[in-house]
């Protein structure tokens, strides 16, 4: 029984394991020009594991922004993992440990919030599944960091094989499946047009991902009043 | 950066990626959420995918692109399509990259 959720967490994480080997990829060979060492660029992505984070601080630093500026920005990069962490909760409440259900929220990324919120659609949540998935994604994004840092003057570009949507094609397979109420797709569409308006006409927004945190607000407040 | 900065910047960056998503989580784990909260949230993962396939197809390089000439949006008719007859995740992304593959050949 743990050994079948533990392979399930794994199984599903394949398509997130697609998705972070271009990204990650790509990371290393960024931070490695922004002038990380090896393992350096390994380690951030070993703690970070935050995609568009880890971007902006490499990005920043090497433009010359402070490290207070490059904190500041990552914590509202951040701030949409507090929702979806909250949002798991009612999932994880008495099926798992409180301190497992704590510990394995480190792996919370957007790509794994949206798989396990898929499945507990359908299942119970379990400590091996969530494992299984937590796991492999964070060791794809580890190991993809490796290549990226270690042979990105090797490769060209990933664009040709149709890599860089992978991300895209994920969320909108999540987005498929998940969305099933009408609700839930007014709530979708109306926060697909206030994250374009905000990240559009706000200056920043769309590179700190502001736009991403107010469409949630927003969209899910909408769902809500919806619903009533 | 002095390599005491990137450590310092690693650790920080790390610092703020994880409370976000660990304290919520410690927070509520061992108490009974209100019926109100946990209904808004319940829309939460609606709403960020929604905003998200949105910002990667009509703004793949951080800003809005509506052109002809944005590839994403040519990929993302045949990817939907196959999202709603599949409802495979797997299939979805495979539909997803090899069409973006063959587009951008077919572009370029």
């Amino acid at each position: 029984m743990i050994k079948q959720e533990l392979y399930q967490g794994i199984k599903e994480a394949f398509p997130i394991v697609l998705g972070y080997l271009p990204l990650g990829f790509a990371f290393g060979v960024m931070a490695r020009d922004a002038g990380l060492s090896a393992f350096q660029s390994i380690s951030m992505s070993a703690l970070c594991l935050t995609g568009a984070g880890q971007f902006i601080a490499i990005g920043m630093s090497k433009s010359g922004g402070s490290l207070l500026a490059i904190i500041l920005t990552n914590i509202l990069v951040n701030l949409r993992y507090a929702l979806f962490a909250a949002s798991t909760v009612p999932h994880l409440q008495g099926r798992l440990s409180p301190a497992a259900a704590t510990a394995l929220s480190y792996g919370l990324t957007d790509e794994v919030y949206a798989v396990s919120m898929n499945r507990y659609r359908s299942h119970e949540a379990t400590t091996a599944y969530l494992a299984g998935l937590v796991f492999t994604a964070h060791l794809a994004w580890i190991g993809s960091t490796f290549f990226g840092a270690l042979l990105g003057h090797f490769i060209g570009n990933t664009e040709q094989l149709g890599m860089n949507f992978a991300l895209p094609a994920m969320y909108i397979s999540l987005l498929v499946i998940l969305v099933q109420r009408k609700s839930e797709l007014y709530v979708a569409l109306a926060a697909a047009l206030i994250a374009i308006l905000v990240g559009h006409f706000i200056p920043g927004a769309m590179s700190t991902n502001f736009n991403i945190v107010a469409a949630t607000l927003i969209g899910a407040t909408m769902g809500v009043l919806f619903r009533e | 950066m002095s390599d005491l900065q990137i450590w310092l910047m690693i650790f920080g960056v790390a610092v703020v990626s994880m409370a976000p998503r660990i304290l919520p989580v410690a927070l509520f784990s061992r108490r009974e959420m209100p019926p109100l909260l946990k209904r808004w949230l319940s829309f939460v993962a609606p709403a960020v995918l929604g905003a998200l396939t949105a910002v990667s197809i009509l703004a793949p390089a951080g800003r809005l692109d509506l052109s002809a000439g944005n590839l994403y949006l040519w990929a993302f008719f045949p990817t939907v399509a196959v999202g709603v007859k599949s409802k495979s995740i797997f299939l979805t992304l495979f539909a997803g990259i090899i069409s973006m593959a063959l587009i951008y050949h077919l572009a370029g």
